[in-house]
């Protein structure tokens, strides 16, 4: 363990002095890259990648936190390939797949030759026995269920290089669902472990084009590029091993570290820079890489069983008195386009209602007199003795969350209404947030590439953000996740659009980015459709 | 001797228990849990019911004496259970940081102490008053300093700027000398403080004179004399810094991201993880009652008056 972690050191150290060298001109790459200019991939080096948060658990399913997806997007390999631009979806293990008319019935055709990094075959039953968790989940090994899958009845081997997947009722998201970040397969032997032990990187055996070499919990995660790797997504121009050697993931906490590390040289590559600080690395000659997470959008979602809440009138005013443009003219950036529906406008079955969605005080002011709520002395409006204050919590992950509220806070205050912003404590934000009583309004946002992120957000047995007691909401967002004819699932999915705005469940805000800086000569990155970086083709140029 | 020991161990086994079981009541008295707040995370997706499944299996619904004297029994057994956020042992998190947090807590300490020796002996050797006096004042601006802001100063300044040491990578060595710097500063405050002051006291007993009609030079007398008896209550303030170091060193290894039992607090906090903070509550007990068995046993070897006297 102490001999290793010297030796890691010592690379780490030569890298580094490599990366403060590459400002005068580029060491550490040797022959191979003074060969080339610009234009040529060249191979080797190391990617300094600095993350915000460390990983949590990484089974698979909770793969949508970033740090996490960061890591599990470079070890393991999906079924298909969802092309971040078209959206479509691509072969990559996956070379064919059959779909039955009514979606109930998948039937995928494996690449052959495929092994898991500890040489195990990625075949037919390891396919089998990965979404078998995903869709069951395992009560035994404590596994749950994952969002991406629906009704999943069971898998079915029809030989090594075919399998096929039986639903119980269509589940037309099922083909995008095996392109998510957490439907990465893993080895039969990492799949069969209990919860606790698939949480831990160590034992995450995957197919990815890197895997782990070095791993000290909460501070670095080092991967080394598969040398055997040869099954990338046929749609990639390129083939063959990654790239990089390796690829050095340090969790940076601070703010104004990772960006001055970033602009000083010490790292290649970090996620999450602040609006404000996106200047910062540009001037710098930096590049910021703003990229969409295509869901529903950042916004306040307020929940119909709040006794004050429960009145349309009520919800329709807030609507049309929160300024959003505002909130993005003042805290964000370009980086952040303002909303024009409840989904992102790269979203599947986006619909712009941004005439909807317009900011208007008057109307605000007019609806809520309607309701009864009169101005107190002080301004704020009250009824049969009770103010008109709501609940809301700051969002962890969501940027700048509580000078967002404040400002929407200040925005409302001029209606009367008063928001009540309570601080991101963990364990009182638990079990509160599923009180409409004490929490209002909930501030997020959920990114996925296909028309079931609407359901996931509003569904009552999905995440629920607005506790919903709409029969008709739910039974309008089972029949998109059903829907099998895309048109007409598309076209599901605006009607719920427009259902959410007019029944004033939603304010949208703005469509929420990963933003991420990169230095000038790092070339070659690639997202995965939600924003995840993608390093497989990554490498560094001369500068 | 023997007796003393043994009741200073009984004592300390005391104290051990009575932060454990003040700790498990506090953290049981908070709202939410881990389970809860881990599972309950929007990026699962996990619908209300999978989230009550979840805590079954995990026993959360245990009455809380039960499951009190379990894990009273768990750490009476050396074993500390499982972090419920990441799912590993908590010996093996105690053992990947605690050497990390060793290390800078050790050095941060020898350079305060440098850093206090330093002030209160050129201050006590300082004739002119208004040096003296600027020296004196040294500790004040040391002690109001914000860790985290020391640590974003220097690392702008030395890293980002000057390019001296990098805060990304660096040999071992490298990597410690700004956070040991930063955790130094504040530290170095009391311990300086304190032994200005009481070498101050000692200045003025009647022996000094004395020794200094002897024909002493004035280094002799401040060496010998005065620090020899000054040192005392400075050993017990330096051993009461330790819980600076500890609260030090959760903010400096978040601001330099180091790993460490700082860094570690920092996350059991924020997912409220039960199991982990317990263990690190012990430990920072466990740490604290040993220190200031030290320093007690320390005493008599450095005043024989007070061996005489036990």
């Amino acid at each position: 363990m102490s001999s290793s972690r010297l030796r890691t050191t010592a690379v780490a150290s030569t890298a580094m002095f490599a990366v403060v060298g590459l400002l005068g001109a580029c060491g550490g790459g040797g022959a191979a890259q003074s060969a080339t200019s610009g234009g040529q991939p060249v191979y080797g080096g190391t990617l300094t990648y600095l993350e915000h948060q460390p990983p949590t658990c990484l089974y698979l399913p909770a793969a949508g936190f970033y740090p996490n997806g960061g890591i599990l997007n470079q070890i393991t390999d999906k079924l298909t390939w969802q092309n971040p631009k078209t959206l479509e979806i691509e072969p990559w293990i996956a070379t064919k797949w059959e779909v039955n008319k009514d979606a109930t019935e998948y039937t995928f055709h494996l690449r052959d030759g495929v092994t898991f990094s500890d040489g195990s075959p990625l075949d037919a039953s390891a396919v089998a026995a990965n979404f078998d968790v995903y869709g069951l989940g395992d009560d035994k090994l404590k596994l749950p269920v994952a969002e991406f899958v629906n009704n999943y009845e069971r898998s079915e081997v029809v030989d090594p290089l075919t399998v096929r997947f039986h639903f119980d009722q269509p589940s037309p998201g099922f083909l995008q669902g095996t392109s998510v970040i957490g439907a990465g397969l893993v080895s039969k032997k990492t799949i069969s472990l209990p919860y606790e032990q698939q949480c831990q990187l160590k034992n995450i055996v995957g197919s990815g084009p890197f895997t782990l070499k070095n791993q000290v919990v909460d501070k670095e995660v080092d991967l080394v590029a598969r040398k055997d790797y040869n099954w990338a997504p046929p749609s990639s121009k390129h083939q063959g091993r990654a790239y990089l050697d390796e690829i050095k993931i340090i969790v940076t906490p601070e703010d104004n570290v990772r960006v001055g590390a970033l602009t000083s040289g010490q790292a290649d590559f970090v996620r999450y820079v602040q609006a404000y600080d996106e200047k910062t690395v540009k001037d710098a000659g930096f590049q910021i890489y703003a990229e969409p997470t295509r869901g529903v959008n950042n916004g306040l979602y307020l929940r119909p069983r709040n006794s004050i809440l429960k009145d349309l009138k009520v919800r329709k005013a807030l609507q049309a008195g929160t300024n959003a443009k505002e909130v993005v003219d003042t805290l964000f950036t370009g980086s952040y386009p303002p909303a024009t529906s409840v989904l992102s406008h790269l979203a599947q079955g986006y619909e712009d209602l941004s005439k909807d969605l317009a900011y208007d005080p008057a109307k605000a002011n007019r609806l809520l007199d309607e309701a009864g709520w009169a101005r107190g002395a002080d301004g704020t409006r009250a009824k049969d003795g009770v103010p008109l204050q709501l609940g809301v919590f700051v969002s962890g992950p969501q940027p700048l969350s509580k000078q967002t509220l404040e400002l929407v806070g200040q925005q409302w205050a001029k209606l009367g209404v008063k928001l009540e912003i309570r601080p991101a404590d963990a364990g009182t934000q638990a079990v509160d947030i599923k009180n409409a009583e004490k929490t209002a309004i909930q501030h997020g946002m959920v990114g996925r590439a296909d028309q079931d992120v609407i359901k996931s957000h509003f569904h009552s047995k999905n995440r629920d953000v607005i506790l919903s007691d709409d029969t008709k909401l739910d039974k309008l967002l089972e029949e998109e996740s059903a829907e099998p004819d895309v048109a007409k699932r598309n076209a599901k999915v605006a009607e719920i659009q427009r259902y959410v705005l007019d029944q004033g469940y939603a304010i949208p805000l703005f469509e929420e980015p990963q933003v991420y800086g990169g230095a000038p000569y790092v070339q070659g990155v690639a997202f995965e459709a939600v924003a995840r970086p993608w390093f497989y083709s990554v490498w560094k140029s001369q500068q | 001797m023997t007796r003393y020991l043994l009741g200073r161990v009984g004592q300390a086994a005391l104290v051990l228990w009575i932060a454990f079981t003040a700790s498990y009541v506090l953290l049981r008295l908070l709202p939410g849990d881990s389970i809860l707040i881990k599972f309950q995370n929007p990026e699962l997706g996990l619908s209300p019911q999978q989230i009550a499944e979840i805590r079954t299996y995990y026993g959360a619904g245990d009455p809380p004496l039960l499951d009190y004297l379990n894990t009273l029994l768990g750490f009476l057994r050396g074993s500390f259970g499982y972090s419920i956020d990441t799912g590993t042992p908590v010996v093996e998190r105690l053992g990947e940081a605690l050497p990390e947090t060793a290390k800078l807590a050790s050095a941060a300490f020898v350079l305060a102490v440098l850093i206090a020796v330093l002030i209160a002996f050129a201050a006590g050797y300082s004739r002119t008053s208004w040096i003296r006096n600027a020296l004196l004042s040294v500790p004040s601006v040391f002690v109001s300093v914000p860790a985290f802001w020391l640590g974003i100063l220097l690392i702008q300044v030395f890293s980002f700027r000057l390019k001296l040491v990098p805060v990304i990578g660096g040999g071992p060595v490298q990597q410690l000398v700004l956070p040991v710097l930063t955790l130094a500063v504040p530290i170095s405050a009391p311990i300086a403080q304190v032994l200005a002051r009481s070498m101050d006291q000692v200045s003025t007993q009647a022996f000094v004179p004395v020794v200094a009609a002897k024909g002493a030079s004035r280094w002799w007398i401040l060496w010998r004399h005065v620090a020899r008896n000054a040192v005392l209550p400075t050993l017990t303030v330096a051993g009461l810094t330790l819980g600076e170091l500890i609260a030090g060193s959760v903010v400096t290894e978040t601001v330099f991201g180091r790993g460490g039992i700082g860094r570690l607090t920092e996350q059991a906090v924020n997912a409220q993880d039960t199991p982990v903070m317990l263990a690190i509550v012990v430990l920072a007990a466990a740490v604290f009652v040993l220190v200031n068995l030290v320093v007690d046993v320390l005493f008599p070897v450095l005043d024989p008056r007070l061996k005489a006297a036990s």
